[in-house]
C-alpha cells in the first residue's frame, strides 16, 4: 500500500497512504438492484416490495439524518466497495445440530457466515411454545405471521439509511417467539460467526415476547476464523444485522450482546425495542471488536410505567471507531429510563456516544437519565460525549444527563497504591472497575467469564502499546 | 386572578416606541453587489474594505441556509432594508444629539447612567452610532471607544491588523451577511497594562420597520490591559420580521481581562442572528455574559478560543423563552492550548409554548495538555406547552482533560411555591421570585442597576403567563 500515485494528497501518516480520500460520509458498500431481484425471484410478493422500498430509502437517506450529529460521522475506514452480500439465505444446519443447547443455556442459533450451525431450543421451552427458528424457515411454514413480523413498518426507524440498509438487502435471520406467559429461566443464545473477507452478511433479528412473559437473550459477534494477520491489507468484511424487539405488557427481558467481531470487521448494528406496559428491558451491551462500528439503540417506552436500563461499554484499542447513537423516547405515563454509556481508550481509538432522550407531551410522570463517560487512556485515543434532551413534557420526576471524559482519576490511583497494589495494578483495576457494570449483567456464567477474560487481554496488549505516549503511564 | 394580573401588568409598551425620523441616507430594500458598493461608498471606506464586503456577498450568496435549527427559511432577505443613516455624522457631546434620538435615550435612561458610572456611552440608533463620548481620563489613558466605522477611519492598522482574524467572513452565512453590510458598532481599544476602571457601556436601538442591523464590534484588548464592555438593547415592536446578524470580535492578548455583558431584549418580530467570538492568548480571561430575553429567534452561541497556555474561558448564558419565541443559545469553548480551562453555565426557562435549547461545544485539540472544563446547564420549564432541549457536544482529543458536564430540566417545585405562599406571597409572585433565583448565577455577575433592569425585564417576561 506505499504505491500511492505521485501528486496524491498526502496522508497524515505515511505508513497508512491511501491512493483516494474519501468523504467521511461516503459508504462504500454498494446494494445493487440485482442482488434485490434475485432475492425476489424466490420471495413472495409482499416481501419484495418491502425490499424495494427499502432500497429506495437507502438510496435517498443521507449517512445521518440527524443534523445533531452530523460532525461526527466516520466512514473513512470502512473499505467495502469489493464487499459482495452472500446470495442465498440458508434455512437450514449445514452441520449436524448438537443434541441439546449449551450447559446454562435455553437454546442456541449459531451461524458461520450466512450458514446455519446450530439451532436447538430445550424441551421445555419447546413444549412451553417458544419458537427459535431462521426466518426463512418461518416464512414458509407460516407466511402470515413472517409478513406481520417483517413488514412492519414500526420495526427499524424508516430515516436511517444503515436500517433501511439491512431491510433492504438482509440474507440470513432469526426469529425468538415467547408466548404470553412464559417465563424462561435460562438464556437463548444467538451467536454470529462472521468476518469472512470481501463477504457482507445481513441479518434481521426478531425477538417478540407476549403479555407476562419472561426471556433472557445472549447475542455474540464472534470472528468466523483467526486471520494470520489483520493488517491494512486485509480486504474487510461487513455484518449488518438488526434486533427488532416488542415486548408486550407486564414482560421483561434481558438482552445482553457481546460484539468481539476480528479487526477487519465493519459492523453496522440497529437494535429497535418497544416496550410495553408495565414491562422491562434490561439491555447490556459490549463493543469490544471490529474496525467500524456504527450501532444505533431505538428504545420506545409506549406503555405506561415501562422501564428501559441500558448499559453500554466501549474497550477500543488500536485505531477502532465505535460511532454509538442511542434514541430513547418517553411516551407512556410514568415510564423510567437509566441509559448508561461508557469507553475506555487505548492507543488511537475512537468514540463516539450520542444520546438523545426525548420525553413527549404523553409522557407525564417520566424519569430519564443518560450518563454519557469516556476515560482516555491515551493521547491519541479520542473520546466524544453528545448527551441530549428534548422534552416537551416538563411533568417529570427526573430528566437529566451528565458526561465526563477524563485521564484515570489520580485520586483513585493514589487510593489503591497507599494500599500497597503497585501503579500498573492499580490501573488495570480502575479500568476493569470501570467496565464491570456491563461484565456484571452477562446472563451466563461462561460468557460472562468469557467476556472478563478478553478485557484483560486487551487491557494488557493495549497498556503495553501505550507505554510510550500516555500520561496514564 | 384578577388580583395576581394587577400586580404584574403589563408595562412591555413604555419600551416599544417609534420615532418619526428623517433618514437622510438609505439602501433600496434587498441585497445586491450593488447595494453592498453603496454602503461602502456612503461611508467613505478604504478599498480593502469594499473588496472585503464584495468578497463576503460572494459568499454569502453560495452559503446555504442552515437547517440544523428551523425556522429560519421564513427569513425574506428581499424584503430588508440593509443600510440606514439616521444623522450626518457622528456627535462628540450630548448636546450636540438630534432632539428626537435624545428623547428615545432618555426614555432608555441613558443619560442619567452615564452621569452616575458609565465611563463612555456608543449608542447604536439604527445603522450608525450616533453619540459617543469617552470621560477625559480615559481618553488621556489610550483608551479608544467609538464607532467601528470611525474606528477604521481613525485607527486603520490597528483594525485591519484584528478586523476579520477573529470571525472570518466565511464562517457562516450570517457573519458573511454581516461583514458585506455591516454598518455601525464599537471598536474598542485598551492600550497595554491599562485596567479600564468603569464599564464601557453601548445602548442599541433597532428603528424603522424592516431594518436590518448588522453592527459590528471589534475590541482589542493589549497585554495585561483589563475591560468590561456592557450592551443592552430594546427595541420598537413591529409586525414583520426585523433581522439583527451582528458580528463581535473580541482578542484578548497575553495577561488581559475582558468581560463582555448582554442582555438583549429584542422586540418579540426580531430574528438575532449572532455570531460572538473572542481569542484568549496566553494567561487572557475572557467572559462572556449573556442573557437573551426578547426576539423571535435568538441563536447565538457566544464562543471562546483558547489560543494561549494558562487562558480562561468563562462563559454565563441565560434565556427565557415565552409565547412564539424560540431561544437557540449557548457557549463554546475551543481549547487549542495547554493548561487553559472553561466552565460554561447555562441556565434557561421556557413558558407560554416558548422553546429554550441550549447547544454547545467543549473541544480539546490534540496537543492541550491538562484542560480542565466543565458544562452546567439547567431548565425550568412554566408550563406543558413548552419546550426545552439541550445538545451539547463533548469532543476531547487529549488524554490528561478533565471535563465534566451536567443537565437537568423541570418544572417549578410545588413546595417551593407553597412555602412562598404561606409567608405571604401571591403564587405569581412566588414563581416570580423562584425564576429569579434561579437565573441569579447570571444577575449577580452585573452591575446594579443592570441587576434591576434584568430582574425588571424577567418580571415583563413572565407576565400574562400567570394567574
Amino acid at each position: 500500500m506505499t504505491d500511492a500515485p505521485a501528486g496524491a494528497t498526502p496522508t497524515q501518516s505515511p505508513a497508512r497512504a491511501r491512493p483516494v480520500r474519501r468523504s467521511p460520509t461516503e459508504l462504500t458498500f454498494k446494494l445493487d438492484q440485482a442482488l434485490i431481484d434475485a432475492f425476489a425471484a424466490d420471495e413472495p410478493a409482499w416481501l419484495a416490495e418491502d425490499r424495494r422500498v427499502a432500497l429506495e430509502r437507502f438510496g435517498a437517506l443521507p449517512i445521518e439524518s440527524n443534523q445533531l450529529y452530523t460532525p461526527y460521522v466516520d466512514l473513512r475506514s470502512a473499505d467495502l466497495a469489493t464487499v459482495v452480500p452472500y446470495r442465498e439465505p440458508t434455512g437450514s444446519p449445514e452441520a449436524a445440530a448438537p443434541d441439546g443447547p449449551p450447559e446454562g443455556a435455553a437454546g442456541l442459533a449459531e451461524f458461520r457466515e450466512d450458514g446455519v450451525v446450530a439451532l436447538v431450543l430445550e424441551a421445555e421451552a419447546r413444549e412451553a411454545g417458544v419458537r427459535l427458528e431462521t426466518l426463512g424457515r418461518l416464512i414458509s411454514r407460516d407466511p402470515v405471521l413472517a409478513r406481520e413480523l417483517l413488514t412492519d413498518p414500526a420495526a427499524l426507524p424508516e430515516d436511517d439509511k444503515l436500517a433501511q440498509l439491512t431491510r433492504a438487502g438482509w440474507n440470513q435471520g432469526v426469529v425468538v417467539i415467547v408466548p404470553d406467559g412464559v417465563r424462561l429461566a435460562r438464556p437463548i443464545i444467538l451467536r454470529w460467526r462472521t468476518g469472512a473477507p470481501e463477504r457482507a452478511l445481513i441479518t434481521r433479528t426478531i425477538v417478540r415476547l407476549g403479555d407476562g412473559a419472561s426471556a433472557s437473550v445472549l447475542e455474540e459477534l464472534l470472528p468466523s476464523y483467526v486471520a494470520e494477520a489483520e493488517g491494512d491489507d486485509v480486504a474487510q468484511a461487513l455484518f449488518a444485522g438488526s434486533l427488532e424487539v416488542v415486548v408486550g405488557r407486564n414482560a421483561e427481558l434481558d438482552l445482553t450482546s457481546l460484539q468481539e467481531s476480528g479487526g477487519r470487521q465493519v459492523v453496522f448494528q440497529q437494535r429497535n425495542s418497544r416496550i410495553g406496559e408495565g414491562s422491562q428491558l434490561r439491555l447490556a451491551l459490549a463493543q469490544l471488536g471490529g474496525r467500524l462500528v456504527r450501532s444505533r439503540v431505538d428504545n420506545r417506552l409506549e406503555g405506561d410505567r415501562s422501564s428501559v436500563s441500558q448499559v453500554e461499554i466501549v474497550f477500543g484499542s488500536d485505531e477502532q471507531l465505535f460511532d454509538l447513537t442511542s434514541y430513547t423516547r418517553h411516551i407512556g405515563r410514568d415510564t423510567t429510563g437509566e441509559l448508561l454509556s461508557k469507553g475506555a481508550l487505548l492507543n488511537a481509538s475512537r468514540s463516539y456516544m450520542k444520546g438523545l432522550i426525548t420525553i413527549e407531551k404523553s409522557a407525564h410522570g417520566t424519569d430519564s437519565f443518560l450518563g454519557e463517560f469516556g476515560m482516555n487512556l491515551s493521547r491519541n485515543a479520542r473520546a466524544v460525549a453528545i448527551p441530549s434532551l428534548e422534552i416537551d413534557q416538563p411533568d417529570c420526576r427526573r430528566a437529566a444527563h451528565s458526561s465526563s471524559v477524563g485521564p484515570i482519576d489520580e485520586t483513585q490511583l493514589f487510593y489503591l497504591e497507599s494500599r500497597g497494589i503497585p501503579p500498573d495494578e492499580a490501573r488495570r483495576f480502575i479500568v476493569l472497575g470501570f467496565l464491570e457494570p456491563v461484565v456484571a449483567r452477562v446472563t451466563l456464567p461462561d460468557a460472562e467469564a468469557r467476556l472478563r477474560a478478553l478485557l484483560e487481554a486487551k487491557w494488557d496488549a493495549g497498556a503495553v502499546a501505550a507505554g510510550e505516549g500516555s500520561a496514564a503511564a | 386572578m384578577t388580583a395576581t394580573r394587577e400586580i404584574v401588568a403589563d408595562r412591555r409598551e413604555q419600551f416599544a416606541f417609534h420615532d418619526d425620523i428623517v433618514y437622510l441616507a438609505e439602501t433600496k430594500r434587498g441585497l445586491t453587489r450593488d447595494t453592498v458598493e453603496e454602503i461602502s461608498r456612503f461611508k467613505g471606506e478604504p478599498d480593502w474594505m469594499l473588496q472585503y464586503r464584495l468578497r463576503a456577498y460572494e459568499h454569502f450568496l453560495k452559503r446555504p441556509m442552515p437547517t440544523w435549527t428551523d425556522g429560519l427559511d421564513r427569513l425574506d432577505f428581499d424584503k430588508i432594508v440593509y443600510y440606514r443613516k439616521p444623522s450626518e455624522r457622528e456627535e462628540k457631546s450630548w448636546d450636540d444629539v438630534p432632539e428626537q434620538i435624545k428623547q428615545t435615550f432618555e426614555r432608555l435612561g441613558i443619560p442619567e447612567a452615564e452621569r452616575k458610572f458609565l465611563a463612555g456611552v456608543g449608542a447604536q440608533y439604527d445603522s450608525e452610532v450616533v453619540y459617543h463620548s469617552v470621560r477625559e481620563e480615559l481618553s488621556k489613558l489610550g483608551v479608544v471607544f467609538m464607532g467601528t466605522d470611525q474606528g477604521l477611519k481613525e485607527y486603520p492598522e490597528i483594525f485591519r491588523k484584528h478586523f476579520g482574524t477573529v470571525v472570518p467572513a466565511e464562517d457562516n452565512k450570517f457573519s458573511a451577511l454581516n461583514s458585506a453590510v455591516w454598518s455601525g458598532g464599537s471598536f474598542v481599544y485598551v492600550p497595554r497594562g491599562v485596567e479600564v476602571p468603569l464599564p464601557l457601556q453601548a445602548y442599541f436601538r433597532i428603528n424603522g420597520e424592516n431594518t436590518g442591523q448588522f453592527e459590528r464590534t471589534l475590541i482589542v484588548v493589549d497585554e495585561g490591559a483589563k475591560v468590561h464592555y456592557i450592551e443592552g438593547c430594546t427595541a420598537p415592536i413591529y409586525a414583520t420580521d426585523s433581522l439583527h446578524a451582528a458580528v463581535v470580535e473580541v482578542v484578548a492578548l497575553s495577561g488581559s481581562k475582558v468581560r463582555y455583558t448582554t442582555i438583549q431584549n429584542w422586540s418579540n418580530d426580531v430574528y438575532n442572528l449572532v455570531t460572538k467570538r473572542a481569542h484568549a492568548h496566553t494567561n487572557s480571561t475572557v467572559e462572556w455574559i449573556d442573557a437573551n430575553t426578547g426576539s423571535r429567534k435568538t441563536v447565538k452561541f457566544p464562543s471562546i478560543y483558547l489560543r494561549g497556555e494558562g487562558a480562561t474561558a468563562d462563559i454565563i448564558s441565560v434565556a427565557v423563552a415565552g409565547k412564539g419565541q424560540h431561544q437557540d443559545t449557548g457557549a463554546k469553548a475551543i481549547h487549542l492550548a495547554s493548561n487553559t480551562r472553561s466552565r460554561i453555565v447555562s441556565k434557561s426557562v421556557s413558558k407560554d409554548g416558548g422553546r429554550a435549547t441550549y447547544r454547545g461545544q467543549v473541544k480539546v485539540s490534540p496537543g492541550a495538555r491538562n484542560v480542565v472544563a466543565s458544562v452546567r446547564c439547567d431548565a425550568l420549564m412554566l408550563d406543558d406547552e413548552s419546550r426545552s432541549d439541550t445538545y451539547p457536544y463533548i469532543d476531547i482529543q487529549e488524554d490528561d482533560t478533565t471535563l465534566t458536564h451536567e443537565a437537568t430540566v423541570g418544572k417549578i417545585s410545588a413546595d417551593q411555591v407553597f412555602y412562598l405562599m404561606s409567608r405571604g406571597l401571591t403564587e405569581n409572585e412566588a414563581q416570580n421570585l423562584i425564576v429569579q433565583g434561579f437565573l441569579e448565577v447570571f444577575t449577580k455577575e452585573l452591575p446594579m442597576e443592570y441587576a434591576i433592569e434584568f430582574n425588571r425585564l424577567v418580571k415583563l417576561e413572565m407576565e400574562g403567563s400567570l394567574g
